[in-house]
This record gives C-alpha cells, structure tokens and sequence, in this order.
C-alpha cells in the first residue's frame, strides 16, 4: 500500500533548526493532525510537505516518488492557509475555478465545477459573490473548496478554523472531519488546539521543539503518552517521580506503588490521568494509597474536582459527584493509583515545555 | 571654476536666456514685489542713489570693483538692487512707476527691455550735457526715443562667438559658415531661444548680405528657410549654459556658439577651447543704463551713468568683469591681449532687438516650429 | 447606522483645515490660471485683464498638437516602464530581511533628493561618446568605437524612468508590504509556477494600487521640464518645456496659461477615462 513517507525531513534557518529529522508513515485515507505549542515546527514540516519550504536534509516520498525537491505548482496537493489567502480580486466561484484555469480547463467547466465544491462544502449560489462579501465561516468554506478543487492527493490545513469563534469552530471540525471522511483523501491539519486534534485525528502527530514525540491515534496518545511532554500537553495529568526499590514496587512523594509493569531498577515518572485517581476518606486502607490533605475543592457538576497535598506534591483527582468523600479542605484524604491507570515514562533528563 | 559659472548667470540674465540657476534665482522676485508694495521710506541720505543690477555675479562684481570706486569718488552712496531676471524688473518698474515709486533709480536694462520700456514712456530722457563721457560710447549702444531724447546708454556689452574644442577642430573655423558644413553633422550646440541665440541675424550677416535682410517678413523667411538647413549639424539645443560649456570641453559636442569671455577664461585654464571671431563678426549683446521717470534722483543717476562711460571704468569692467568696453578702445589703456580676451577689431553682428518686440510672438512661434518640427 | 449631517461651524471644523489648504493651494491658483489664460497679451509688454481666446485658437494647431501627443505619449511610457520595473522591484523589496528593505529605502530616499538637473547632468555624462558608458563597451569589446547615447529618446526616458522611480518604489511599498504573503503560495499550491501566480494573482489583486501609481508618475512625468532639454531633441521638447519658454523666455503669461490649463485638463480627462475604465472593468 502506498502512502506519503516523511524520511528525516529537517529544515534549518541558520543556526536555528525548526525540524529535526521528522520522520512519518502516513497511509492513505489517513487524517493527520500535527499538535504542539506553537514555534514547535508544525507548521514548518506542513510547509515542507506542500514544497513551500526546501527541506534542509531528509526525503519526502508519495507513493513511492520522491518528491524532496519538487516545486509546489507540481505537487497537486490542496492547501489552506491560516488567512485563506483568498483572491481578493476574485469571486468565490472564480477563486475556487482558480486551479481550474491556470490549467486552462474551459469556462464552462470552471463553473460547473466550482458550483459542485459550493455544494459540498454546503455553501451554494455564492459563486458570484466578491470574497469581501463573505462571512468568516463562508471563507472558510470557500477556501477548502479551492484547495479541493483538483482532487488533490493530499490536502494540507495549516490552523484552518483558528480565525473562527468557539461555536463554530465545533461546527467545522465536524463537518471538516465528514467531508474528509466522504471524499477518502489524505489529510494532514496543523493545529494547536487539542480538542481539535483529537475530534479528527485518525493520528496525531505531537511534536514540540522541532521533534516529533508520539504519532498515534488519539485515544492511545491520551492513554499511553510516550513521554512527559505528551502526557502533560494532551489533557491534564497527574506526573509522579519514583526510584524503583523492589521488583514491582516505586517509592513516590508519600508512600509506595505497586505496578507490575515497573523496569527493573532506576529512576521512573508514572502518569496518573485525574479521572484515573480514586479518592478516599482517611483511614480506609488498601494497596496503592496515599494519605494527603485537600487544599482545594470545586465542583463542576458533571465531576468534582480534589487538588490534594501529598507529601508536598499536589495530585489533581476528579470524581463522580455521588462518589465525593464527605470532607472539608484541610482535611485528611486518601488517594488511590490504579495499577491499570498509571503509564511509566521513561524518566525526565529535561522536562520539555 | 566659480567665476565661470557665475558669468554664465550674468550672460542669461541679461539676454533673457534663463539658466536654471536664474530660475532659482526668481525666488528673490518675490521678495521684491513684495518690498514696492510697501510706501516709499523716506530716505535718510539724499544722496543714496538706488541701482538695480542682476543679482548673483553681476552684482557681486559690482559691489566689489565699482561702487566703492564711484562713492569714494563722488560722495554718492550706492544702494545696489539686485534684479530679478526675464522681464519682470521691467513690469515690476511698470507697475511701481504708475504708483510713481521707483524700486531703483537707475537700471542695467537688456535691450529687448529696453525698447518695450520705451514704448510704454517709462525711462526718463537722459540730458547728454550732464553726460560729457557719453560721447565716447560707441552710437549703436544708445539708446533713443523715436524723437531722438536718449533713453538709455550702454553699461555693459559681451560677444557670442562661434567656439570649437581645440582636439576635435585642430584648425580654428573662420566663417558663421562652418555651423552648415555637412561634415560638422550631430557636432553643434546652439542656444535654445530665437531671441538669446541671434542665428537670425548670423544666418542673414552670412548669407544675405548683413542684418539688413531681416526688415522684411520675406528675409525673417529666408533666414528660417537657410536655418532649417543646419537642424542635421544640430546635437544640443540648449538653455543650460553650463550643459553645453561641459559637452564642449570634453569634445562632446566640439562646436557651437558661446560667450567669447568664459570660453577665454576656460583656455586659459587649459581647456582644449577656443573662441573665434568668424570673418561675419561675434554676436555683440548689451545691457543699458536706464533711469525710471518715477526716480527722483535723476541728477545723481546723471553723475552715476557718466562716471559709468569713463575709459578708466571701462577698462576696469573688462579687466574684472569680462565684458566688452562700450567705448573706442583706442581711449582705454587695455593692452592688445586684455582687449582681445573680451572683444575684437571685428565688426560685430549686432542683434535686431527691434524684431523682438514687434514680432516677438511670430517669430518665437516660426523658430519653435523650425527647431521643433 | 444612520449619521445626523454635520451642522454649524463647530461640526464642521475637522474638515476646514484641509478644505482651505485646498482652496489655497489649488483652486486659487489654477482660477488664477484660467483668468490669466483668457487675458490679453500685450506685446512687448506683459497682459492686460480681458476675455480674450485668442491664446487658446494659438493654441489649438497641429503643431501644439504634436507637441501635446507626444508629451502625452511619453508621460504614458515612462509611467508604463516605471510601474513595470519597480512593481516587481517592490515585490522582491518588500520580501528582504528588514535591514536591508531599509538600506534599500535610504538609497532610494538619496535619488529623490537629487535634482532633475544633477539627474540630467549623470545621464548625459553617462551615455556621452566621450566618458560615457560605451566607452566601457569598447574595453569589453562588446563595441568597435565609443558612441554618443545622449540626447535622444531613449536617453530622456532612460533619465525620466530613472527621476520616477525611487517615486514609484515608495508609492507602491505601503501596499505590496501589506499584501498577504499567503496570497502567492496559495497560487502556487494551486499549479501556477511562481512567474504565474505573480502574474495572476499578485498584479490582478494590486490592481487599484497599480492603476493609482501609474497615474501618478504619468502626471509626473508629464510635468517634468528639465530633462527634456537636458536629454533630448528638440522634437522630443514636452509641453511643459514649451509652457515654460513662454512663460520665463516670452513673457506671455497668457499663452502659457492656456497651455497650461489646457494640458491639466487633458491629464485630468485621461485620469478620469483612466479610473472610469477600471471601474467598468471590476463591474464587468
């Protein structure tokens, strides 16, 4: 099966490397969603992927043709920019007949196709329109239909909905993930919204720094992060140091911890999602506990949740409202880490972030 | 290097031909209309003589040379007023004369000036008694009424001659005529202006048998028509002096017409140029002395004008100035190489300034097209 | 939302200001114009207030004519070669590091401040037989002998393109600084190669700017007195140096009045036929 292959990719500006040896399989029909801070390189590999940006070393393949050095008019990929980067001089029909044109396919059949992209990207009889006559979420709309207007092989988005409000950004992501979805194609979306990623991602590529630290589909990347920098940048997480003291046993801030999945000796980071943490009135004993004292307290209807001191460390814990421990802040609590919930990073040299 | 270009203001100023440093120059016009609006301060010496003089070199010149001299002589004091170039000193004496002001007593006129002056009335009759020296000023540099009152008398004159670069033309032309010899094709430069270039009457000195020819509307043809011929020989048409003085000294363009004075002064720098009397004469342009009939000082600008005719002054003028004395040089005491250096034995083709204000229009119109078409 | 109309001296005053320096600095003087250009020359004198058009009927000959196509004719191609060359000049300007956008201001910002005659003095030393650049020419052995460039056509255009553009440059910087980048990679994603997506998106979406600039060194240049005399022919002498002779050298205010209002209201008519076509052409 053939597929786009990112082999090493860097890219440096002088002294600074943007992208260290990127390296990726993406299959096709695959949604991608490169995730990171900004300033991590996301949008510097996208770039490079689209032939915007000579890559500094490494080799971009698509099914099986090295395209390292192609210039970007010979790509065919579909892109939209953070702006769009609509024509402003164009209409809407005539930005998204754009491609069509330069390849001078006949009038009619511009508009003919623009007319059906319109249509699937739900945004009919506004061929006509100017650009400056659109609103937000119709420019949107207007600028994926341009960049699907030669059935690209792959369709590259660099942040597409951050210009949108909160709303319909939710809206966007849906239909953006459907529309992906119908049309089968290889799409790869930089984003530094989380939620984002992971309401489209088939993979999600996290990179910080240049590097690429985990690509996985979502529900792995948000249960088994491959490092600390994944597990603290995806949801929020409870990250706990520990030596380990005996096979099978940790010793962490307040006590110890059974795990089985512990290596056999040295330094490890464990990482406890708050929904993962059990809390427990003082005094009730069981394995894998801790005793603490609440520092804070909120709820939040759906959940509760405990900010507890243990042993100078704070742990995040949520809940179930009906399973929330009749105490008040100040008071002593005990905190339970499932074996089964805590991942074992390999332990911190530097804590990314 | 300084002098020079400063000359070449003075030349422009006078003839009417305005160099772009004259244009600049315009900027003091302002100041001097707006000074004659002012009603006339009385003055604290009664014996403060106002003379106007072009602005820049000209008056620099006579400031540093003359006016002392006369004061010191006379006990007249000399308050020198610069003048604007073109004819806007003329409309400016107009138009201060009807509100009987005088912005200056007496005036270095040019003759075109001159005669549009005079037909307007504004110069006051000079009493020629009261002028012993203007007896030796050559007749055709005084100017007179139709009735025969003199309303003017030569200050200054110069002489436009037929220049060539010493390397291009290693053998000096000798005839006006050179200007149409087919070999000389793409090589001249001639002033701009019908009426600062005077080839009307060095075509008709050359051709028809002097400036006579021009009388008639049939000759001003004739003389376009020969005029025509020499368009091809033609590099620059200019108005900037210093363009041309330029293009001169490098060769660029090795003949032309220019100022017989500056392009002396250029040789003796060691430019490879020189200027020649053609055997048809230079071009002989003058400035006059006139006094507005609105000046109540006209006794002391009699006592002015006659100390202006003096051979001694004369000389002097050609020594510092550059110019031309107004008078037989037999009654100066500059040398052979002195007189040479400004004027020559030559008689000159003297300039039909009397076409310039009765057909200045047609003719302007008939060179523009010649030139232009 | 629906604004009252200015009323009183008070709700008036923010435009007063510009609207009296309009006054001062346009109206007044060009009526000035117009009355003098309908005024009667007195010959050997200087003009007399009277309703005269005799300065127009001069006026209006195949030889002013010629003069007016011509300097109309040239104005267009200089304003055409200026935006043509410092369009893409700009465009590459504006893509530099910061530094050196800003050295490349400065340099331009010193042309501007050289005179139209120091400018015509340099180009004619530069394309004179004598020290000019075919000199250099002839040391490549690109040519057999040095040759005389100057004066000609193509020296006045060369020195007229040369006075325009550092003008044009500048006239163009705010609009092609703040265009979107994106604009031309979006093209390029799309198939046009980077020539194309130039020509098809970054040109067509500056139009306006564009037309505004070329309008504005066409007016230049049209204007421009020196250096046709400098640098060219006689035949290549433009209206404004014709205006010039008859005002400064003939002293008739009338005639180069009537000149004058008659080429302002020639480039206002063009500017206008200009304007109203780029608007069909954006309705169409």
């Amino acid at each position: 099966m053939s597929a786009l292959v990112l082999d090493g990719l860097t890219k440096r500006y002088g002294p600074v490397t943007a992208v260290h040896g990127a390296s990726l399989r993406i299959p096709h029909g695959q949604f991608v969603c490169l995730l990171g801070p900004s300033g991590c390189g996301k949008t510097t590999l996208l770039r490079m992927i689209a032939g915007l940006e000579d890559p500094s070393g490494g080799r971009l393949v698509i099914d099986g043709r090295d395209i390292t050095t192609a210039p970007a008019h010979t790509r065919e990929f579909g892109m939209v920019f953070q702006s769009l980067a609509l024509f402003p001089h164009l209409t809407a029909g005539e930005n998204i007949a754009y491609p069509l044109r330069i390849r001078g396919v006949p009038k009619a059949e511009q508009r003919k196709r623009a007319d059906e992209l319109l249509e699937l990207v739900r945004l009919p009889g506004v061929a006509d329109r100017p650009v400056s006559k659109l609103s937000g979420g119709q420019r949107q709309r207007v600028a994926i239909a341009r960049a699907l207007a030669l059935s690209p092989k792959l369709f590259l988005l660099d942040e597409p909905l951050s210009a949108l409000d909160a709303k319909l950004r939710e809206a966007m992501q849906i239909e953006l993930k459907q529309l992906q979805q119908r049309l089968g194609i290889t799409t790869i979306v930089v984003t530094h919204d989380q939620r984002e990623a992971m309401t489209m991602a088939d993979l999600v590529v996290v990179m910080s720094q240049g590097r690429i630290h985990q690509a996985a589909p979502p529900m792995e990347v948000y249960r088994q992060p491959a490092d600390a920098f994944v597990a603290d940048f995806i949801g929020m997480t409870n990250l706990l140091e520990g030596e380990v003291t005996a096979p099978g046993t940790a010793a962490v801030p307040g006590g110890t911890l059974h795990l089985p999945e512990l290596p056999p000796t040295g330094r490890v980071l464990l990482s406890v999602r708050p929904e993962d943490v059990i809390v427990h009135p003082a005094g009730m004993d069981g394995p894998n506990r801790l005793t603490g004292t609440l520092s804070f307290m909120r709820d939040l209807g759906a959940s509760v949740e405990f900010r507890i001191d243990v042993a100078g460390k704070e742990i995040v814990a949520l809940s179930r409202p009906q399973d929330r421990p009749p105490v008040a802040p100040g008071g002593a609590l005990a905190v339970e880490f499932p074996p089964a919930a805590c991942v074992v990073l390999p332990p911190m040299a530097e804590r990314p972030q | 290097m300084n002098e020079t270009t400063g000359k070449q203001g003075l030349h422009a100023a006078l003839t009417g031909g305005i160099g772009r440093r004259a244009v600049l120059a315009g900027a003091g016009t302002l100041a001097t209309v707006a000074a004659i609006g002012f009603p006339n301060i009385v003055r604290a010496q009664s014996k403060t003589l106002k003379v106007g003089v072009y602005g820049g070199y000209f008056k620099e010149s006579f400031e540093k040379h003359i006016f002392p001299e006369f004061s010191k002589a006379t006990g007249i004091t000399v308050e020198a007023i610069a003048e604007p170039t073109g004819e806007a000193w003329l409309v400016q004496l107009e138009q201060a004369a009807r509100a009987r002001q005088a912005p200056a007593d007496v005036s270095m006129m040019s003759q075109v000036a001159m005669l549009k002056g005079a037909s307007a009335e504004l110069w006051a009759p000079f009493d020629l008694s009261k002028i012993p020296n203007a007896a030796k000023v050559v007749p055709h540099l005084v100017n007179k009424y139709p009735d025969g009152k003199v309303s003017g008398i030569g200050a200054v004159s110069w002489y436009i001659t037929l220049v060539t670069n010493t390397k291009s033309y290693p053998q000096a032309p000798d005839s006006w005529a050179a200007l149409w010899d087919p070999a000389n094709k793409d090589k001249l430069g001639l002033l701009a202006l019908v009426s600062n270039s005077f080839l009307l009457e060095v075509t008709a000195a050359t051709f028809f048998g002097g400036t006579k020819h021009l009388d008639s509307e049939q000759g001003q043809l004739d003389c376009f028509k020969k005029l025509a011929e020499l368009k091809s020989n033609v590099k620059l048409w200019y108005r900037d002096e210093a363009q041309f003085e330029a293009s001169l000294k490098s060769g660029e363009i090795p003949m032309g017409q220019y100022y017989h004075d500056v392009t002396g002064l250029a040789a003796a720098d060691g430019q490879p140029v020189r200027s020649t009397f053609p055997k048809e004469g230079g071009i002989l342009d003058s400035g006059s002395w006139a006094v507005t009939r609105a000046s109540k000082a006209g006794d002391l600008a009699h006592v002015f004008v006659d100390y202006m005719c003096q051979p001694s002054i004369q000389a002097l003028l050609s020594r510092k100035v550059g110019t031309a004395p107004t008078i037989d040089r037999k009654m100066t005491d500059l040398t052979d190489q002195e007189f040479a250096a400004v004027s020559s034995d030559i008689a000159p083709i003297i300039p039909r300034y009397d076409l310039y204000t009765s057909k200045s229009d047609w003719l302007n119109q008939k060179w523009t097209e010649m030139i232009v078409g | 939302m629906i604004r009252r109309a200015p009323r009183g001296l008070a709700e008036h005053a923010p435009i007063l200001f510009p609207a009296l320096m309009l006054v001062v600095f346009f109206v007044i003087p060009f009526s000035l114009m117009i009355a003098v250009s309908v005024f009667r020359r007195v010959p050997g004198g200087f003009y007399e207030p009277d309703l005269v058009f005799a300065n127009y009927e001069r006026f209006l000959t195949a030889f002013f004519g010629g003069v007016m196509s011509f300097s109309l004719g040239l104005a267009a191609l200089v304003a055409a070669l200026s935006v043509g060359i410092a369009f893409p000049f700009t465009y590459r300007l504006v893509k530099l590091p910061r530094r050196a956008q800003i050295r490349w201001l400065v340099f331009l910002l010193s042309i501007l401040s050289l005179s139209e005659v120091i400018i015509g003095f340099a180009w004619s030393t530069l394309l004179s037989r004598t020290a000019g650049i075919t000199n250099l020419f002839v040391a490549l052995g690109l040519m057999a002998e040095p040759q005389s460039l100057s004066p000609s056509f193509g020296a006045l255009l060369a020195g007229l393109v040369y006075q325009a553009f550092p003008y044009t440059v500048l006239v163009l910087y705010p609009a092609l600084a703040r265009l979107d980048p994106y604009l031309e990679e979006a093209a390029r994603t799309l198939g046009s190669s980077p020539l194309r997506a130039f020509f098809t998106v970054v040109v067509p979406a500056l139009r306006n700017t564009i037309v505004a600039t070329t309008i504005m060194v066409f007016v230049f240049a049209l204007g421009s007195y020196l250096l046709p005399q400098l640098l060219g022919r006689p035949q290549h002498w433009t209206l404004s140096v014709l205006i010039t002779d008859q005002a400064i050298y003939q002293s008739n205010m009338p005639f180069a009045a009537a000149m004058a209002v008659f080429l302002v209201l020639v480039s206002l008519a063009l500017v206008g036929l200009a304007l109203l076509a780029g608007r069909r052409e954006e309705t169409a």
